[in-house]
């Protein structure tokens, strides 16, 4: 097992527990994110990938061990300091999350009503340069029911992205979609990583977009991460469940 | 008996949740008016037949009940008694949990499953306050608007009932009716119609919160929802009567 230790985390989890009744689903789990680049969790369903990524902003509690961002500790901090933290924070959820009663681009521009003072023009504008930024300039006024799943995914990027936060979190972002599209959504994320110079943090089960996209890997596997580091690194690691991992997907 | 316990104090700290974001910021005024709008508009319909029919229903039986003692010219005091006392508010009570609670309990409980609930935490927008505040301050407005509304329809479609169907005396009927109702009886209804809203709108979202995922989770959130809100409420219903009629 091999886990590097980034130069400048933003992000820090130390001997992280989780379980669910019975289930062990985190065991001990140490790791730093580095800053400003795309870290990506790797795993088959079921390891605990999107419980990890809930731990970052508090959606979840860990049984014991810490959860840093920057200098707070999240798990320990009160509601006030945990809604301070997600305020720098993006998310764009598996199935995107949208509210349905609202259109796409107010969807975009719904933690813009709620975290700025911006008049409703200004919010709009804000929202459809975001909607430009993910490829869909059109889509305003479109119910979120009329969008199809790689739109209502880029739209929950556009939503992510819109308080200009300095981590975006990724649960998931190629599930259900077919290759075409996921090859498109990975384009888009490596583009905004440098147009926009913000941490990404990906999981995911799809090694060909970890290697198309990560700066950093990690393997998750039995509740432990076996494997961390840039990605040269972890394609020569010598981990069983790494190298399983890669043949099965066929990829070395 | 544990997990019952523990669901109790579960929906304690619900509560206190919801307690504490409706006092820490201020509740979304637009929406709170926007969901007693739905509450009230939706569930009016269906609660202005059914007062009806059970203020016609009331004024036979209870002439029926009256003729063999030969006080069948009491049937306006008895619908005052049990009819604006009673079976209004409950009604009411009953009426929009089963049409307004379910309908919260199931909202949010898709909100929950399709990650909307955590979208909102990671965007730094109270659930809570969100969802639930605007709902509770919605109900609150129009439960005890729909509960003088069902009293006024219960006793009108009695009135019509005794003197036009049974040829009761009307003024002997309104006088009879006025004057075993009093102002405060009224007020009390009120606060009845407060203290139900209260119930159904904490449960249908505590249950629409803590749902399991999936349709059946679903289901089963909006089931519980209605039936926990009709029994407490029913509960409610006896307790504050006892205490405020004595």
């Amino acid at each position: 097992m091999t886990v590097r230790e980034p130069p400048d985390p933003i992000i820090r989890m130390v001997d992280l527990h989780k379980r669910f009744g019975e289930l062990v689903v985190l065991d001990g789990v140490t790791f730093g994110i580095p800053r400003g680049l795309t870290t990506v969790l790797l795993g088959p369903s079921g390891t605990g990938k999107s419980v990890l990524i809930k731990h970052i902003v508090g959606l979840l509690e860990p049984d014991s061990g810490e959860v840093w961002v920057d200098d707070v500790r999240v798990d320990t901090a009160s509601v006030r300091q945990q809604y301070a933290v997600r305020k720098r924070f993006g998310m764009m959820f598996q199935n995107g999350a949208l509210f349905d009663n609202l259109t796409a681009g107010e969807n975009v521009e719904f933690p813009l009503r709620y975290h700025t003072s911006h008049n409703a023009a200004k919010r709009r504008k804000i929202a459809e340069e975001k909607l430009a930024l993910v490829e869909l300039p059109e889509v305003y006024d479109r119910p979120t029911s009329a969008l199809s799943g790689g739109q209502r995914k880029r739209v929950s990027l556009a939503r992510a992205i819109v308080l200009e936060p300095d981590v975006v979190l990724f649960d998931e972002p190629n599930s259900g979609l077919d290759p075409l599209t996921s090859s498109t959504v990975d384009a888009l994320i490596s583009r905004m990583k440098d147009q926009l110079g913000i941490t990404f943090v990906v999981i995911t089960h799809d090694i060909v977009q970890a290697l198309a996209i990560g700066d950093w890997i990690g393997m998750l596997s039995g509740g432990e991460l076996v494997e961390y580091g840039p990605r040269e690194d972890f394609l020569k690691s010598e981990s069983d469940v790494v190298r399983g991992f890669l043949a099965r997907n066929h990829t070395v | 008996m544990v997990t019952a316990l523990a669901r109790i104090g579960d929906f304690g700290l619900f509560c206190v949740r919801v307690g504490r974001s409706t006092f820490r910021h201020r509740p979304p005024i637009a929406r709170s008016i926007e969901e007693a709008y739905h509450i009230g508009f939706r569930s009016l319909p269906i609660l202005l037949v059914i007062s009806a029919f059970v203020g016609t229903n009331l004024a036979l039986q209870g002439y029926n009940a009256f003729v063999p003692l030969g006080g069948q010219r009491l049937v306006g005091m008895f619908i005052a008694l049990a009819g604006v006392r009673e079976l209004a508010p409950i009604m009411v009570a009953s009426m929009v949990a089963a049409k307004a609670g379910t309908e919260m309990a199931s909202q949010i409980a898709v909100m929950r499953i399709q990650e909307q609930i955590d979208a909102l935490e990671v965007m730094a927008i109270d659930p809570h306050w969100y969802l639930v505040v605007p709902r509770f301050v919605g109900i609150c407005l129009v439960l005890p608007a729909l509960t003088m509304i069902s009293i006024f329809t219960l006793v009108l479609a009695s009135y019509l009932v005794s003197v036009y169907q049974l040829g009761l005396n009307g003024p002997e009927f309104i006088q009879l009716a006025s004057a075993t109702t009093r102002p405060v009886d009224l007020w009390y209804c009120v606060l009845k119609a407060f203290a139900f809203g209260i119930v159904i709108c904490l449960v249908s979202c505590y249950y629409g919160f803590t749902t399991r995922p999936g349709p059946s989770g679903v289901g089963r959130a909006t089931n519980a929802a209605v039936v926990v809100s009709a029994v407490v409420c029913s509960l409610l219903n006896y307790v504050m009567s006892e205490i405020l009629f004595g």
